[in-house]
């Protein structure tokens, strides 16, 4: 089975915006760099500075409850530590995240847009080494893997649906075209193979209440783990896969599913 | 806030082509249930739907209260039958008032209308003006003629009239550029004008963001599955398949729960929830209520599922 790479993309603070990117150097047992490197802490939970242990997502704002941050547009540089968030093209905060000014500025600004209580505020969660993935708490080797979506599994669910689903509200790394439905699902064990680089499919992907926030408009309109429970009998979307051999991927490189030929 | 009211139309008169006001007044002459600004009630039309409208008129008076209907030529019908078919001297059955939409404590406000949106924030304009308040109303509409309650509102200094035909889409950004915490929006109007204004609150507290929203959500839509309901006062177990609402359910086995819009934004039939997963799907309550009640004309709960719901303790 042959298809190729659609689009790569980069989550680089958890729960905020998806950064399209034209290339990614994977390393074996690494995953995107720069991918959830960055998390806003509850306030009132267990996170504190500098800690580098896994901590379960609920710990974090995410998507699954706070689907607001889908209505803010940001974008980190990673180079520099550069954040900017905008609110429909319009730019509503630039801070560096890299010195205590700007994080202490990122925090000032989601405890308001996310209503945090009277002296609470989130808390700019970063440390070396370390991802917040949903999937981070099972292993450092989950922790690491590449999210895939395959296109035509978007596709199958929208059409019995009758309505758009924006592939971006399952938040892959990788998103692949031109391979049967639900092929991705059948991996787990066996190999992706995109040019020289190879994968190896780990975990199916179960989809949680994140993908229910239509990315566009920030609001819970389409409950995708219900309908993939009706329509498919699981609630399955995606593949996460850890890297075996590195190299340089990007859009357009034809991708195997399964064993090497 | 059981029991509905018997009102008499005491006048009609045309706002705009497509926009009638009724004052009503209540069929045995006595005073009416009071109301604050932003109160709706919902309303049993000619043509049999039941609909929600907000109370435009003044809060203080307790002989009448004053609603605005658009003609929906296209929407479920319950409008339309009220500006052709209801006449002066023609009675009305009615909710007491619901206030779904409060005016909060804040420094300053700004109240954003679109269209027939007007008629809840009218009512609250002219309060905060009359107390006092920092208020200032933005009030989009297509054209002047287009444009309820124009001559009374053009006037005010406070008040920004803007018609999209001739000057295209007010650019609402330079109003909410600066997110003020001591400050509260209110809007109300077509769904366009309430997602423009949430993408563009998206940096603000989002409990400083008020909409008012009547277009109404489906109890079973395509994503519905039964599930059971355990109905607390006698212990019954009463079936949900996917095509019924939760309401349907109960009462096709006797259990009485008053309601109104059925559409999840009247507020009517509130049910506490005792135990069990819910799938929200209203308008109405507040994220911290959701955890105590249910609102059973839209709610459901997950496939397979049993939610234990019972009425709400009376009030007082």
């Amino acid at each position: 089975m042959t298809g190729h790479v659609d689009s790569l993309y980069v989550y680089p603070i958890k729960g905020l915006s998806p950064q399209r990117l034209e290339s990614v150097p994977l390393e074996p047992g690494r995953g995107v760099p720069h991918d959830r490197t960055f998390a806003l802490a509850r306030p009132e939970g267990r996170y504190e500075h500098g800690m580098a242990a896994p901590l379960p997502k609920d710990q974090f704002f995410m998507l699954a409850r706070d689907e607001r941050l889908a209505g803010l547009a940001t974008r980190l540089d990673p180079a520099t530590g550069g954040l900017t968030i905008s609110v429909r093209e319009h730019p509503v905060l630039t801070a560096r995240l890299t010195t205590a000014d700007g994080a202490r500025a990122v925090s000032a600004f989601f405890a308001r847009t996310l209503d945090c209580a009277e002296g609470q505020a989130p808390l700019l969660a970063h440390a070396p080494g370390r991802r917040f993935t949903d999937v981070s708490v099972v292993s450092d080797a989950m922790m690491n893997a590449v999210s895939v979506i395959n296109l035509a599994s978007v596709r199958d669910l929208e059409r019995r649906v009758g309505a758009p689903v924006d592939p971006l509200r399952f938040r892959a790394n990788l998103y692949v075209d031109g391979l049967p439905p639900f092929s991705e699902l059948d991996l787990v064990g066996k190999d992706i193979r995109i040019g020289a680089v190879r994968l190896r499919a780990v975990l199916n992907t179960k989809r949680c209440a994140a993908t229910e926030v239509n990315p566009t408009t920030a609001r819970r309109d389409l409950s995708v783990p219900r309908l993939l429970m009706r329509e498919y009998g699981h609630a399955e979307m995606g593949v996460y896969a850890e890297v075996v051999t590195g190299g340089e991927i990007r859009p357009g490189d034809a991708v195997r599913f399964g064993a090497a030929p | 806030m059981s029991g509905t009211l018997t009102v008499r139309i005491a006048a009609k008169r045309m706002l705009t082509p497509r926009i009638r006001e009724f004052t009503l007044a209540a069929a045995d002459g006595t005073a009416l249930p009071a109301f604050t600004a932003g109160a709706h009630v919902n309303v049993d039309t000619p043509g049999g739907a039941t609909r929600s409208y907000s109370l435009t008129g003044d809060p203080r008076r307790r002989d009448r209260y004053v609603i605005a209907v658009a003609r929906e030529a296209d929407g479920r019908g319950g409008s339309a039958s009220l500006v052709d078919g209801a006449e002066p001297g023609d009675h009305l059955r009615i909710s007491p008032p619901v206030n779904t939409f409060p005016l909060h404590r804040a420094a300053r406000y700004l109240l954003v209308a679109g269209g027939v949106g007007i008629t809840p924030l009218r009512a609250m304009y002219h309060d905060l003006v009359r107390r006092g308040a920092d208020v200032r109303l933005l009030y989009l509409t297509r054209t002047p003629g287009d444009t309820a309650y124009r001559d009374e509102l053009a006037a005010d200094e406070a008040v920004r009239l803007h018609h999209s035909a001739h000057a295209g889409r007010l650019d609402l950004w330079p109003y909410l550029a600066e997110p003020d915490d001591d400050a509260r929006i209110y809007c109300c109007g077509p769904p366009s004008l309430m997602d423009e204004v949430h993408a563009l609150t998206m940096h603000w507290r989002p409990s400083r963001v008020h909409f008012e929203d009547f277009a109404g959500v489906s109890g079973t839509d395509g994503t519905s599955e039964p599930f059971r309901a355990l109905w607390r006062p006698t212990g019954q177990v009463v079936d949900v398949p996917a095509t019924a609402t939760l309401l349907q359910a109960l009462r096709d086995t006797g259990v009485e729960v008053p309601s109104s819009c059925e559409s999840g934004t009247c507020g009517t039939c509130r049910l506490h929830r005792h135990g069990g997963e819910a799938e929200h799907r209203d308008l109405v309550l507040e994220p911290h209520e959701r955890e105590r009640y249910l609102m059973p004309c839209v709610s459901r709960a997950p496939g397979g599922a049993t939610i234990e719901v019972g009425p709400v303790a009376q009030a007082q």
